[in-house]
């Protein structure tokens, strides 16, 4: 039993991180680069039906809940797959030619879409936190639409939406990891081929998810605090 | 293009079916380890003094690794270091409830604090054990907080048991994957099995907001 | 207009020199009192008095730093063992004990899971064993004398708060105790709906039931109780008929406690 531990406590050497760093460390960048692109979308994405699902016209909000569903309901790994796949298919049939997706732009938008459909609702949700009778004082006042929503509504529902959408900007960061499925340089890629390579797989697959924890340990926590402070401070209350 | 599609999934249809089974399998098993293993880490970081600290960090690092991280950990490392799981299937099986242990650990402890003090003196002043309380006050309304929690990580736990395709689990995903290789079809079979999932999760989540609604209904107000 | 004065010698609670500590807090300094079969006694003071304390360590929801409390003759929290000595109570006992003293909240604590009925029946069925036969028939009962039977399959959540307090009455009274505890019970009501509480609680004491209460409604104090008890600073300050103690004052914390109290 001794001599089995004593060999596992050699095998977990960290050693074979700092040797691979070349390629180990570029690979967690490439993570953040994907995660910054797909934010984008998918906080566009669900600005945009958020926005949609609050209109006064029934088949847009229908359309937009329609969406969010299908989102939110789709396993990401089909969705990663099936983007990467068959929309070049179909664009090719359609003008004739082969196209094809790179991985990162595949990533980006499956990525981006299925995040979107939690996005839209954290939106909506901050939206309609507002309480009515704030709007209905500015627009007595004679505030515009516009402004009504610049200067009233949107302040007060981003404070209401950001600490889930932290939440979610964290889990988008835990879903990067899918896109070394379709063959991009991120961290877990990378370490398989070093695995096959070194044969070492207990300390790198372990290193792998200790990093992983630290950093979405230290995501979380930065979250809830500021989520407290938020929560906090008295320009929330009331 | 329907006809095209249906005679897609009709050809395939064992392959589906197969894989879908496995699905099934996987899902199920992974989601009761993950109540099982969520419930006794609970337990453990709330009334076991010494195994608090292990169960608190074990339920952190749970929550906080990505899904195809711990896979890959749980299929390559966990063999070498405890011997076991033995074999791909367990392997999926456990890095699923894994993933979930984690968050249902915090559904347990949030919905047993979540029992304001009074009721359970209230208990307690008529003479009831803590067991019965237990069992009698805590478990049930417990149960009606936590069922949001528990069908929103079943939904989770589907969606992430097409990752077990990754370490060759035939499951549905996998099926899709190796049809595609052959059959050079990918519109049809990858639409299928997109359709598949997401019909699958969209009736459960239905099912899942009916039941809540029937339980506000009843007991009048947003519980917990 | 006090209630016919149906006291017996029995003694049902004794409190002998009861002490409490919080941390470095005392808040029972030794408190003795002895409540009779069928008597009201009523329990008044600022609040940090102790007397919320007082009460809560009589079903032992409090444990006290030291001293004896006996309710019905035997004493809480210990058992006598056959040598005639003193040992803590296990688990079991003490809930035996607990069954046989009634206690009504601040807050009602009714379960929200369960209907008027299934609070009432709970207790009676698991604690004391009682078949759901026999323990519906009670609890039906007690229903009618609240006047609360058309809600009894009701939730607590559909029900008001004076409504919640009656059934809470209800499902104490259901164990059958030998002495009920009353903690501020219409503290937490709505104004209008104090009275349908206070009301069930002077047909209790009228049925010669064996009441402590804790309450600010003075009016109660003077017309309910046989005798009320005045706290201050984990003391008993004043002790006596109501009409002494809360027209007539001797000690001058007292008076000034009931000269700041409005009618």
């Amino acid at each position: 039993m001794i001599e089995k531990f004593s060999e596992l406590a050699k095998d977990l050497d960290p050693a074979v991180f700092w040797e691979y760093r070349a390629v180990l460390i570029p690979g967690l960048l490439y993570n953040f680069y994907v995660f910054f692109l797909t934010v984008g979308v998918a906080v566009g994405l669900g600005l945009f039906v958020a926005i949609l699902r609050l209109s006064h016209h029934g088949v847009l909000r229908a359309v937009g809940g329609l969406y969010a569903e299908v989102c939110r309901n789709t396993p990401e790994y089909i969705a990663l797959i099936w983007i990467y796949y068959v929309p070049p298919l179909l664009i090719g049939l359609a003008i004739g030619r082969n196209i094809s997706f790179s991985p990162l732009l595949a990533a980006v938008i499956a990525l981006g879409l299925s995040s979107s459909g939690y996005f839209t609702e954290t939106f909506r949700a901050g939206i309609l936190a507002v309480p009515k009778g704030h709007v209905e004082a500015a627009r007595a006042l004679g505030m515009s639409r516009l402004a009504t929503m610049q200067r009233i509504v949107l302040p007060q529902a981003i404070r209401h939406m950001l600490p889930e959408a932290m939440n979610q900007f964290v889990s988008l960061f835990k879903g990067t990891t899918l896109v070394s499925l379709i063959a991009i340089p991120d961290l877990m890629y990378e370490v398989s081929l070093v695995t096959m390579d070194t044969d070492r797989a207990l300390p790198l697959y372990t290193g792998a998810a200790l990093i992983y924890f630290v950093l979405i340990l230290a995501m979380t926590t930065l979250v809830r605090k500021v989520t407290d402070r938020m929560r906090k401070s008295p320009r929330m209350t009331g | 293009m329907d006809l095209f599609w249906q005679s897609a999934l009709w050809r395939h249809r064992e392959a589906f079916w197969d894989g879908l089974v496995v699905t099934m399998q996987v899902t199920v098993i992974g989601y009761i380890g993950a109540i099982l293993l969520g419930f006794a880490l609970c337990m453990m970081s709330m009334y076991v003094r010494p195994l608090r600290w292990p169960s608190r960090f074990f339920i952190e690092f749970f929550r906080a690794t990505p899904i195809y991280v711990q896979l890959l950990w749980v299929n390559y490392v966990w063999p070498k270091v405890i011997g076991w799981p033995n074999g791909f299937f367990e392997a999926g099986c456990t890095a699923l409830a894994v993933q979930s242990a984690g968050y249902l650990a915090e559904t347990f402890r949030a919905g047993i604090e979540g029992i304001s003090r009074g009721q359970i003196e209230a208990a307690q002043a008529q003479g009831m054990s803590g067991p019965l309380i237990m069992r009698r006050i805590v478990l049930p309304q417990v149960v009606h907080t936590m069922a949001p929690s528990f069908m929103n990580q079943l939904l989770v736990v589907i969606k992430s048991s097409t990752l077990v395709s990754v370490i060759a689990v035939p499951d549905l995903m996998y099926q899709a994957l190796r049809l595609t290789s052959i059959w050079f079809e990918p519109i049809e079979i990858l639409s299928c099995t997109a359709l598949i999932y997401l019909v699958i999760v969209s009736a459960l989540s239905w099912a899942f907001k009916v039941y809540t609604d029937r339980i506000r209904a009843k007991y009048g107000l947003t519980r917990g | 207009m006090s209630a016919p004065a149906s006291r017996s010698d029995n003694v049902v609670v004794r409190i002998v020199d009861l002490h409490k500590y919080f941390g470095e807090l005392e808040v029972l300094k030794g408190v003795s009192l002895d409540v009779h079969q069928g008597e009201v006694l009523t329990m008044l003071g600022s609040s940090g008095s102790g007397k919320t304390t007082l009460l809560r360590c009589i079903n032992l929801l409090e444990q006290p730093t030291s001293g004896e409390i006996h309710v019905g003759g035997s004493p809480m929290g210990f058992h006598i063992d056959a040598r005639g000595r003193r040992r803590p109570a296990r688990g079991a006992q003490l809930n035996a004990q607990r069954a046989e003293i009634g206690m009504v909240f601040q807050q009602f604590n009714l379960w929200p899971h369960m209907t008027a009925l299934q609070n009432i029946i709970e207790a009676p069925m698991r604690v004391r064993g009682w078949s759901r036969a026999k323990a519906e028939d009670i609890a039906l009962r007690l229903l009618q004398k609240i006047n609360l039977m058309d809600k009894r399959d009701q939730y607590p959540a559909r029900l008001s708060g004076g409504q919640q307090q009656r059934v809470a009455i209800a499902r104490a009274l259901a164990m059958q105790p030998k002495v009920m505890l009353f903690d501020e019970p219409t503290s937490s009501l709505d104004p209008e709906l104090v009275g349908e509480v206070l009301a069930v609680m002077r047909a209790l004491a009228d049925d010669g039931t064996t009441m402590i209460v804790i309450t600010h409604e003075i009016g109660f104090a003077r017309d309910v109780s046989d005798r009320v008890v005045f706290l201050h600073n984990g003391l008993i300050e004043e002790e006596g008929a109501p009409d002494d103690v809360i027209v007539n004052p001797k000690s001058e914390r007292c008076r000034r406690f009931f000269a700041g109290i409005t009618r």
